[in-house]
């Protein structure tokens, strides 16, 4: 799950004062609501499409989208990206998703992928009701929701996953413990023989050039892939992949999963990550359990942010 | 010993030192937040572990302080109080992780396993500078006329301790410095209250 955007409503509705909760209602009937531990929870439905929205003073993010009547499209454009990493994962059997929210991007893998082991981890059980009753999740022998904190289930997991998907932000709030060298090193002992990491980072703060730095300082090889507003990352470690060899597996999997968004079309939106790369503030530092103000680090914005080559 | 006599110097340190502990409190108590998370959770679980410790260090602060003070009237109490906690704060940074572990690998990560990693963490410094209180009060009146008043002055004193030590922390010190250096900031605080009370507590007023 992950800040796709808040609506221009909200401000609207900010600028009207005391009354917000009134008047945001008034134009848009969520069909559900629920407080969860976690979150304010927003269920919206608007024709075929049901979304799932965190409220945060006012403002309201879109966790999630999902089309009833199709459970094979992901409507939120970077949750396609989360996909990518199957160009480098040498095998695709296992999957671990923390961060599950609405699960679209864990459901499409498991439609697809119907002998992939799908595992997902989600801390607020109320999102995973919701998402069960709305969004056509349910459990099944290759497919598997997991009520818990994503650092703690992987610390107790003996598992090995050929692909970790990271998307574990809560409206805009982002869980320190989730960002951290430490963190990842839990993540990459747990990754089976080629397995890769795909993170989605919210890029528009600096929080995205210490993530960048802290996921870089535990797996050597880094590409992004720029997604409509959001840049999903890929870490793995061992030898770097070629393009070529990526076309070569994006084929491959394609020919085996007919995958409905095409993996090789994606490259064009891939920027390896180099050390001296522009796109990534200097002066960023390594996150730690000891040292992670991701709070602060979030309100700064960083508006200079340069992608170059490709 | 005559409760009426009590230097002006004595006074200040006392009143001074309520702020900082009260600070410090607060501030370690946000801390607790950074030493569970990586091995309980980023869960409302945690905090609620950290919180009813916090207060339960605090029942047995005030109980403890008050009966320790109406023995030995004096600002030796405290001072001892503070020096001890100061002393615990110094080994948590190199031991917590150890035991945040340990107590994951024999009690798992349910309410139980963290109300006890909260309590570990908490309950020695937290329920020692909990003394601070009661003790003040006692040292501090001078006849029960004033006895509101000089009440209400220390314990708002600390309350507002307390708010800064929450704000600073989460604020300043968080984004600035790490959790370990912060608890030896905490620990450094802690020890020039405990001399500054040791100081006053051997003059003869």
């Amino acid at each position: 799950m992950k800040i796709v955007r808040f609506l221009l409503a909200a401000l609207l509705v900010l600028a009207g004062g005391s009354s917000s909760q009134a008047r945001w209602s008034d134009m848009r009937q969520p069909v559900e609501y629920k407080e969860s531990l976690y979150n304010n929870i927003y269920i919206y439905r608007s024709g075929n499409y049901v979304s799932m929205t965190f409220g945060y003073n006012s403002r309201i993010y879109t966790e999630s989208a999902c089309n009833t009547k199709d459970d094979r499209e992901l409507p939120i454009a970077y949750t396609r990206f989360m996909t990518s990493g199957l160009m480098y994962a040498k095998n695709a059997r296992s999957i671990l998703e923390i961060g599950f929210g609405g699960g679209r991007t864990s459901w499409y893998l498991h439609r697809f992928l119907p002998n992939a082991q799908v595992t997902s981890v989600e801390l607020d059980p109320t999102v995973m009701e919701l998402a069960k009753k709305y969004f056509g999740i349910r459990e099944e022998a290759k497919f598997h929701v997991a009520n818990r904190d994503g650092r703690l289930f992987l610390s107790e997991s003996k598992d090995k996953y050929d692909v970790i998907l990271i998307d574990a932000y809560r409206g805009p709030f982002v869980p320190f413990h989730l960002l951290t060298k430490e963190f990842y090193g839990i993540v990459k002992a747990h990754l089976a023989d080629g397995g890769v990491v795909v993170q989605n980072v919210e890029p528009s703060t600096m929080l995205f050039d210490s993530a960048v730095k802290t996921i870089g300082s535990v797996f050597p090889n880094l590409d992004f892939y720029l997604a409509e507003g959001n840049v999903v990352t890929v870490a793995y470690d061992g030898p770097k992949r070629s393009i070529g060899e990526l076309q070569t597996l994006a084929k491959a999997r394609q020919a085996q999963y007919t995958l409905r968004y095409a993996l090789a079309p994606m490259l064009d939106s891939r920027r390896p990550y180099a050390s001296n790369s522009t796109a990534i503030d200097g002066n960023a530092k390594v996150l730690t359990d000891d040292f992670a103000p991701v709070e602060s680090l979030r309100a700064i914005e960083q508006h200079n942010r340069k992608w170059t080559g490709q | 010993m005559d409760r009426a006599v009590i230097g002006s110097l004595t006074r200040a340190v006392i009143y001074i030192s309520a702020f900082l502990i009260g600070a410090v409190l607060m501030g370690f108590e946000m801390l607790g937040s950074r030493y569970l998370y990586p091995y309980f959770g980023g869960g409302i679980g945690t905090w609620a572990g950290l919180i009813s410790m916090v207060l339960v260090a605090l029942t047995i602060g005030y109980f403890a302080g008050g009966n320790i003070v109406d023995r030995y009237p004096s600002a030796l109490v405290i001072a001892v109080a503070t020096g001890i906690a100061a002393l615990y704060l110094a080994v948590v940074p190199a031991t917590a992780d150890g035991l945040m572990m340990s107590i994951l690998n024999s009690m798992g990560d349910g309410p139980y396993a963290i109300l006890a990693a909260a309590a570990a963490l908490i309950l020695v410094p937290v329920s020692l500078l909990g003394m601070l209180s009661p003790v003040c009060v006692r040292l501090l009146i001078r006849s029960t006329e004033q006895t509101g008043r000089t009440s209400g002055l220390i314990y708002g004193i600390s309350t507002i301790g307390n708010v800064f030590g929450t704000l600073f922390t989460t604020f300043t010190l968080i984004p600035w410095i790490g959790s370990r250096a912060i608890t030896y900031v905490f620990c450094g605080v802690l020890i020039v209250c405990a001399l500054s009370l040791f100081a006053v507590s051997r003059q003869r007023p």
